[in-house]
């Protein structure tokens, strides 16, 4: 058996080889690599060449008439430089910004709050933090519709609600004030990120083990304290993680903006992934958005650096 | 003890008046749906309707006689999603587990990096390569589109059930003369089941709740999924809420009926990926 073992290391573990070498072991362990080729393959036509071919239209003039012959003429910087000179650009640029702060901040808060709710053991516990992910699982496009709805500014449940608690004298249109509407969006997102933030976090507050509370409470730490010196300081991975994740996932944001407000009234709440949206697919600027999409992707790649190299970190423990 | 129970009932009840605030914009979708269109602009609001009218769903397929169609496509797209995701997944999720490959790590980082791309930034030059292949309006070119945010999603789920299982299985099975592939499918596959089970449901509602690839790679209503459906019957009935929210409702039961049977895989898959689109 033990020799078996040896003769079948040997045969899987491909000896060091130089690069040139390299389509020999192929020839050799083709099995091996007969597993994984056809999903390498579609990564690279499905994700990789489109992330390229998008870098390489950001340089180039795209619009409707030359599309689809691929005859766009060279560029150079010229797109970056019109959107950077662009003030509908800037705001959503600052929407972003605004917008995602607003939304991690709060699913965040609320997220924890709640996990560490359902993180204490009473009849329905278990079931009924499950149900929260409901909000998770329908299309966002059904929640756009309903929240539309619930901020409708003649018949609005909210509107109703907020007029009956005497906070609001007047209708409220959330959703086509310039006020408001960035606001209302951010509410909507949070509702929609909330189960997220919780599900991750209570998984988090799980792998705690139960034993440092109870040998706590045995050395008379209160509730507060245990929640400093133990909750704390070993949910802080998990929240980190979270952090980032919401980050990440707000800042590319597209759906609901686009669903609710598509960016109105007046651009006030464009985000950079509905305006390059909009200027690809209704404007047909293809060019330019693809130079609004790049920017957004060099944001996004730092942050996922940093995420990755958390996650790094955390499975070398 | 007594004290203890009480306290413990209270947080219920407490977590059933959170758990109800929480969800009622889902409540408020379903009753808009259920009441008579002059109960919708009643003020104060009716909270429980007290009229029940069905009228309004019937009244949805009559005014478009295409819904039925994009209920089809959302399952066809939907379903082919998970299959060519699954097919792509589940092997290269084992080979890079347990197989000795050169290139595993720039698989899981190019995985990894790929869910945080702005699905925009994946449909434009989607929709462009997708325009001179003649892949747009087609159930192809959407499960091919979908496949593509699924598919990194499914192997970063996937490879840690692969790694839990020992190695030895396979080693066992190859001796007794099974090939590589034939071990993969008969000994591991069935074990990494409930793995399979999370990220087919994962990359179904991935394929079901699309609503980017739905806009742009759909221009007739032969090949409309439910959500770009919506979308225009919204944009067409702006202020007719009671049809809206029984559309909505519709495309809702779905996505929705699949996560109430398999809410535990999805917990799981959350965890395990820590991911969503």
């Amino acid at each position: 058996m033990k020799q078996l073992r040896r003769d079948y290391n040997a045969l899987n573990n491909p000896p060091k080889v130089g690069k040139n070498t390299f389509l020999k072991l192929l020839a050799k362990q083709w099995v091996n690599y007969s597993f994984v080729l056809p999903a390498a393959i579609f990564l690279l036509v499905f994700i990789a060449y489109p992330v390229l071919f998008n870098f390489r239209m950001s340089f180039q003039d795209v619009r409707a008439i030359n599309l689809l012959n691929g005859g766009a003429d060279w560029v150079g910087l010229t797109n970056y430089r019109t959107i950077l000179a662009n003030t509908v650009f800037h705001q959503a640029a600052r929407n972003t910004l605004i917008f995602t702060a607003g939304s991690v901040l709060f699913q965040l808060s609320i997220g924890l709050a709640l996990a560490l709710f359902y993180n204490l053991e009473f009849p329905g516990s278990r079931w009924m933090r499950g149900l929260y992910l409901i909000a998770w699982t329908i299309p966002i496009i059904v929640v756009a519709a309903v929240f539309r709805w619930l901020f409708d500014g003649q018949v609005g449940v909210f509107n109703y609600w907020l007029e009956s608690l005497r906070i609001i004298e007047d209708n409220i249109f959330w959703l086509s004030e310039p006020d408001v509407a960035l606001g209302a969006i951010i509410f909507i997102n949070i509702w929609l990120g909330i189960p997220f933030n919780m599900a991750l976090l209570l998984a988090g507050l799980q792998g705690i083990p139960h034993e440092l509370y109870e040998a706590a409470e045995i050395d008379g730490a209160n509730v507060p304290q245990r929640f400093a010196f133990i909750t704390f300081p070993l949910l802080r991975p998990a929240l980190f993680a979270v952090t980032l994740l919401g980050l990440i996932y707000t800042f590319k944001v597209f759906d609901v903006v686009w669903a609710t407000t598509q960016g109105g009234p007046f651009n006030t709440t464009h985000l950079v992934a509905t305006l390059a949206f909009r200027t690809i697919f209704v404007q047909f600027q293809f060019g330019t958005g693809a130079a609004m999409l790049n920017l957004l992707f060099v944001v996004l790649f730092g942050i996922s650096l940093l995420y990755l190299w958390n996650l790094r970190y955390e499975e070398a423990r | 003890m007594r004290l203890r129970n009480l306290a413990s009932l209270s947080l219920s009840v407490l977590s059933v008046l959170m758990l109800s605030a929480f969800l009622f914009p889902i409540y408020w979708m379903v009753i808009t749906a259920l009441k008579p269109q002059r109960a919708i602009f009643a003020n104060p609001p009716e909270f429980i309707p007290r009229n029940i009218d069905w009228s309004v769903w019937g009244n949805i397929f009559i005014s478009n006689p295409d819904v039925p169609r994009y209920f089809l496509n959302s399952a066809i797209v939907g379903i082919g999603t998970t299959l060519l995701t699954l097919a792509l997944a589940a092997p290269a999720a084992y080979g890079i587990a347990h197989l000795p490959i050169r290139g595993k790590g720039l698989i899981i980082l190019v995985s990894l990096s790929s869910l945080m791309f702005p699905v925009v930034m994946l449909a434009t030059p989607l929709f462009v390569i997708f325009s001179r292949l003649g892949l747009t309006d087609s159930y192809i070119g959407l499960i091919l589109a979908n496949t593509a945010l699924a598919l990194p999603f499914a192997l970063v789920v996937l490879r840690p059930f692969f790694l839990t299982l020992p190695l030895q299985l396979t080693e066992a099975a190859r001796i007794d003369g099974c090939t590589a592939w034939g071990a993969f499918a008969r000994i591991m596959l069935p074990l990494a089941s409930p793995g399979l089970i999370t990220a087919a449901i994962f990359t179904f509602l991935f394929g079901w709740n699309d609503l980017v690839f739905a806009l742009t790679l759909t221009n007739t209503d032969q090949f409309r999924p439910v959500t770009a459906g919506l979308w225009t019957f919204i944009g067409v009935n702006n202020t007719d809420w009671n049809s809206v929210m029984a559309f909505s409702t519709l495309a809702m039961l779905p996505p929705l009926a699949v996560f109430l049977t398999a809410q535990r895989y999805v917990v799981a898959g959350l965890t395990s990926g820590a991911v969503k689109q």
